[in-house]
């Protein structure tokens, strides 16, 4: 018989050999969250759901939040996350900052920054100066409504420090009014709290958390705050802070755009219904998706690993965080805009939040020294690494030739 | 939460590295050099046998529909989705050719009566020697679209007489039986599908022919022909009344899926294999130094490590027997097209080495191709998506 040749799929292969010598032990790998994180994630969603999201055009244009939603956010912890518990706060780690912060962004990331005093700039507090830090700089911003620290991680550096003082601009900061400033370089790690003159800016995107210009002439102390794996850690926990917002944002233009395209109607069916849609929106989701995955995933192994009381050996650890933020970042820059995309016209225009989302997923991915920073970090691990993915990592490497 | 594996799993691991690196891969290589599957009587089949593995997971004894269920998924999704990994890093090929009853066996277990199971499975309990078995479903004209298959079955007596042909099934021609699905009324979509076991021999079976592939090569391929193939109305999976009962469960939907993260798995297996060999190459020839070919490498490092936690996710989800149908296609949706990235890129890498045709890289290029064929093609993993997102009727194509 003839035999034609059409382009269909072959069958599934047998997959028993794999099964046949699978443990039938149940495997470590879980993505429950524990009761206590969903309980975090579910008061954060609420939150967002009820204060923020309604009102986000509202805090956008008065470059701050509502003061009974300041109130709210403190009264339910949120203001307090990552505090140690011997300073009153709940001492959650990384994964729980990340939970949290998605939820806070799915509705308003400007909000989400203006809302939390200390923001990624609690990190090098926690990482160089511990509970002694914190009481001094932290707990005074906490006690105060609407103060906010703002994190400069300085990478060319823009700010200069002789004889103990910093100077120089810092060309965008999330804040209108800066109380403390926390400056994070490679190696080391400062804080200003005098000297800080922000010029307000426009700003992108954010604009609920405010935006300057920041011009800094003031005392930079301590001096003695010097650790490379310190630095790493606290930029690798920032990193985590960052990339779960922009898993919100893009989270947020996903799922809005998609039930558009449901409702919207052209060419006799739901938008939706047309392949060319129907696959991208597809794709976005499995773009949020895989994004979410590799930040909670970063998180959960920052927070087995982290002990500060000794320099912490975090090298794997900041690969994958530096990592996971790059995907945050491209991800949210493939879903935003396609976000408005989808809404075509309406898109573009500011009835619709598509458009906000497009640009807070840009102006969040600059933070940190953005995408080129952590491509950089994330790059450079490579070369100490024969296999990257092992997933068996204390196994020697690979010695089949590669030439056949 | 948890993303560690454990140490059972772990153990595992270990073991199928040490196969993987001693036989696996080279067998692979030596099959995509020669052009042909590895034989069936090759020794490293034997070995398996001897090392216990090949076997059925069939107990032995009569199977309820809740421990034939369990059989097929058991607690170990997660377990199979890494080892699977593992063993397509070695060689996907030679993983596939693997002696056991193969995807021939979930039809029989799921379908077919205690008997059934007794005759077809108990050779594969303590098998003597390499025993494989198949699976037989797409066919020249119906790959995705399996509702149109046309291989005919008719009932004459105690029999049923086969006509039609299949392709791409994997190890047929080396088979003792295989499982053939046919149709009793083309106009009844899958209502008239039937599943057969066709025993090696069996008058009216032949015309085998095992195709050539562009890569994959260590496992066959193959197509053949059912010419008025006098089956037993004995070997029809379930007997009539298995599809009378499941008449009554029309438009009732399979919720979770166990198959799609493990072949995405295989695929995130193949695509790191592509990343060490890069890696390796790299390395020896001083390119990390500079940051446009590392900026390639961590980009092909991050989108298979994404790859692998949506495999994860899903492989869990269907260990807790939840919905995964939307998690199960995402992650074969991306893995294969990660996998083929981080093979093609391997390549521009390698630069004119890449074009002798000898190197590792070379060869997973041409393999990795299929994961985004096989068990849905990536297109039909985006209309199952679209089902669950945004309603995606099922008209037409879809």
């Amino acid at each position: 018989m003839t035999r034609q040749r059409l382009p269909g799929s072959a069958r599934p292969d047998t997959l028993d050999w794999v099964r046949a010598i699978a443990s039938h032990g149940g495997s470590a790998i879980d993505f429950e969250l524990p009761n206590e994180l969903a309980l975090v994630q579910e008061t954060a969603r609420a939150f967002a759901r009820d204060h923020l999201r309604p009102r986000d055009r509202e805090f956008e244009s008065a470059r701050g939040v509502a003061a009974h939603v300041h109130r709210l956010y403190r009264e339910l912890g949120l203001a307090s996350l990552e505090l140690p518990d011997t300073l009153g706060g709940a001492g959650l780690g990384a994964l729980a900052r990340t939970l949290v912060n998605e939820e806070l962004a799915a509705a308003d990331a400007g909000a989400a920054l203006a809302l939390d005093p200390l923001g990624p700039a609690l990190y090098p507090l926690v990482a160089f100066g511990g509970d002694t830090a914190l009481r001094t700089h932290a707990l005074p911003l906490l006690e105060r409504a609407g103060s906010r620290a703002v994190l400069a991680f300085d990478l060319l550096p823009r700010l200069q420090t002789l004889g103990g003082r910093a100077s120089g601009i810092l060309p965008w900061v999330t804040a209108d009014h800066v109380d403390l400033l926390v400056v994070l370089e490679r190696e080391r790690a400062y804080v200003v709290s005098e000297g800080l003159h922000p010029t307000p800016l426009r700003g992108a995107a954010l604009r609920a958390a405010g935006a300057a210009e920041l011009r800094v002439d003031g005392v930079a102390r301590p001096a003695d705050w010097v650790s490379t794996p310190r630095a790493r850690w606290a930029l690798s926990h920032a990193r985590l802070y960052v990339a779960s917002l922009l898993v919100g944002v893009m989270r947020a233009a996903a799922e809005f755009s998609r039930s558009y395209a449901m409702e919207r109607v052209a060419f006799g069916r739901p938008i939706a219904h047309h392949q060319a849609l129907a696959f991208l929106i597809s794709d976005m989701a499995s773009a949020v998706d895989g994004a979410r995955l590799l930040v909670q995933e970063a998180a959960w192994r920052l927070d087995q690993a982290a002990d500060l009381a000794d320099e912490p050996d975090i090298d794997s650890e900041a690969e994958v965080c530096a990592t996971a933020f790059l995907e945050a970042a491209e991800a949210s820059l493939f879903v935003t805009p396609n976000g408005v995309q989808i809404l075509g016209g309406h898109g573009f225009m500011q009835d619709y939040p598509v458009e906000k989302w497009m640009r807070e997923a840009r102006a969040l991915s600059l933070l940190l020294g953005g995408i080129d920073a952590a491509r950089e970090d994330a790059g450079r691990a490579l070369l100490g690494d024969a296999e990257p993915l092992a997933l068996d990592p204390v196994s020697p490497g690979s010695e089949a030739g590669a030439r056949q | 939460m948890n993303f560690a594996v454990d140490d059972p799993t772990r153990e595992r691991l270990r073991q199928i590295r040490e196969l993987g690196k001693t036989y696996m891969r080279p067998l692979g290589i030596e099959a995509d050099r020669l052009g042909r599957p590895t034989p069936p009587d090759d020794p490293f089949f034997k070995l398996l046998v001897q090392l216990g593995l090949g076997r059925t997971r069939w107990s032995g004894g009569p199977a309820t529909d809740a421990a034939a269920l369990r059989a097929h998924s058991g607690g170990g999704s997660r377990s199979v989705a890494v080892l699977a990994e593992e063993m397509s890093y070695w060689d996907r090929g030679i993983a596939v050719a693997f002696p056991g009853p193969g995807l021939g066996e979930p039809p029989v277990l799921g379908m077919g009566t205690t008997d059934q199971q007794q005759r077809f499975l108990e050779p594969f309990r303590q098998p003597d020697r390499p025993r494989w078995a198949a699976f037989a479903m797409t066919e020249p004209g119906a790959g995705s679209d399996v509702a149109g298959i046309r291989t005919s079955a008719r009932r004459e007596g105690n029999f049923y007489v086969l006509n039609g042909a299949k392709s791409f099934a994997a190890n047929a021609s080396r088979a003792d039986w295989i499982v053939v699905f046919a149709t009793v009324d083309p106009s009844l979509g899958r209502e008239g599908h039937r599943a057969f076991v066709v025993e090696r021999g069996t008058p009216g079976l032949g015309d085998f022919q095992v195709e050539h592939k562009m890569g994959l090569k260590a496992y066959e391929s193959t197509s053949f022909t059912l010419k008025n193939c006098r089956v037993p109305a004995a070997n029809l999976l379930g007997g009539e009344e298995h599809y009378a009962r499941r008449a009554g469960f029309k438009g009732a939907m399979q919720s979770f899926n166990a198959t799609r993260p493990t072949i995405a798995a295989m695929a995130v297996g193949m695509g790191r294999a592509a990343l060490d060999e890069s890696l390796r190459f790299a390395r020896e020839h001083g390119l990390l130094r500079e940051s446009r070919a590392r900026d390639r490498l961590e980009r092909i490092r991050r989108r298979l490590r994404a790859a692998r936690l949506l495999c994860w996710r899903a492989a869990w989800l269907a260990d807790l027997r939840r919905p995964n149908m939307l998690e199960a296609s995402m992650a074969k949706a991306v893995a294969p097209a990660v996998a083929l990235e981080a093979a093609t890129f391997g390549m521009d890498l390698l630069g004119e080495v890449g074009g002798r045709g000898d190197h590792l890289v070379e060869k997973l290029f041409r393999d990795v191709k299929a994961m985004d064929i096989v068990e849905g093609t990536g297109q039909i993993q985006r209309i199952v998506m679209a089902r669950q997102l945004v309603n995606l009727p099922r008209d037409g194509v879809s």
